[in-house]
């Protein structure tokens, strides 16, 4: 790295790193569980058994070591 | 036992073909008993790499369908000893491979040789599964551009899924081969370094291949690069084949060419 590039703007290749990373993380969102809305209609209906669900949405993430998913379960009120 | 290797990208023209050459030539190099197919069924290139085209009477489909047995379609390099290879089929429908007939293939080469090397098409097809479906090892092949990496994300993402050593519980294991990343760019900040490609891949490091011309000299001449003692690409397949045996082996300092001069002029740009 040049000395008068510390006054530029941001490096090409971390404009393309966090492009990147942005889109594998939907990507790998998508990949992972085929069917979203299956497994989103069979959580509804077990948790209707005992409580009274308005809708839920699932959320995936990633990082380097772990995946997770989000289950945000909304009730009637 | 021999070890079934699927060289593989996602993306085409990432440099499969060459590095299947390379390594292949390279653990030849060590003594192992080695055969790369190629599998991209109606693209056949690896015979032009490796140089051994006007040699090919039979081909992959034809061993399949038993049109041919496997001692008469196997190529036998003459200038490698221990180098085999089989040519894909330039005729015939990709179509014609199935699970079945691939597997009866792979199991009667796996009687004769250390390693086979299976150079999968491009794309996440049925090309590419056959590829992988009976790999112990995946190696996938990017450079540090982003459509690459993006590709091998996605072909990282199904090798389990597609693989029959994952259904059946066992580790498919997955490596990362870095190709023609240029040490100046990457200096400059306007090339993704092995650390950034590494990080998004979040898989390990089997090797990293500088671009260089003379893999367009060796191409040409159908001369793999890695026969090249004095070529530093050369010498990176030759440690990839190395770490793939097992050994350890330094990965290549890549340094830009710049002398200190270079450097100084740098400084003021």
């Amino acid at each position: 790295m040049s000395f008068f590039d510390i006054f530029k703007k941001k490096k090409s290749k971390d404009v393309a790193r966090d492009r990147l990373m942005m889109m594998l993380a939907y990507e790998r969102a998508n990949t992972r569980i085929d069917s979203f809305e299956d497994m989103k209609k069979d959580l509804i209906s077990v948790i209707r058994k005992y409580l009274n669900v308005k809708d839920v949405h699932i959320k995936s993430n990633s990082n380097q070591e772990i995946e997770t998913l989000e289950v945000e379960i909304i009730l009637e009120k | 036992m021999a070890q079934i290797i699927t060289i593989t990208s996602g993306k085409g023209g990432v440099g499969k073909s060459t590095t299947t050459a390379n390594i292949a030539t390279a653990l030849a190099k060590l003594g192992k008993k080695v055969i790369a197919v190629d599998f991209d069924i109606g693209l056949r290139n690896l015979d032009m790499i490796l140089g051994l085209e006007n040699r090919i009477v039979y081909d992959v489909v034809d061993v399949m369908e038993g049109n041919c047995n496997l001692a008469q379609a196997v190529i036998k390099d003459k200038r490698t000893q221990n180098l085999h290879f089989l040519p894909a089929s330039q005729t015939k429908d990709k179509n014609v491979l199935n699970k079945e007939k691939v597997e009866k293939f792979i199991e009667e080469l796996k009687k004769d040789f250390d390693y086979i090397l299976i150079d999968s098409p491009a794309g996440i097809e049925s090309g590419f599964e056959h590829s992988i479906y009976l790999a112990d090892r995946a190696l996938v092949v990017t450079t540090p551009e982003i459509s690459s990496v993006r590709d091998a994300d996605r072909v990282i993402g199904i090798i389990d899924a597609k693989s029959k050593k994952a259904k059946e519980g066992e580790e498919v294991k997955k490596h990362i081969i870095i190709n023609r990343i240029k040490p100046e760019l990457v200096e400059k900040g306007e090339m993704l370094s092995i650390e950034d490609v590494l990080h998004i891949l979040a898989l390990p490091l089997i090797g990293v291949v500088p671009d260089d011309e003379d893999i367009v000299k060796s191409t040409n001449l159908g001369e793999p690069i890695a026969l090249n003692e004095k070529s530093l690409v050369g010498e990176a397949f030759r440690r990839i084949a190395n770490r793939i045996t097992g050994k350890e082996a330094e990965f290549l300092d890549l340094k830009s060419k710049k002398g200190f001069f270079g450097k100084i002029k740098g400084l003021f740009k």
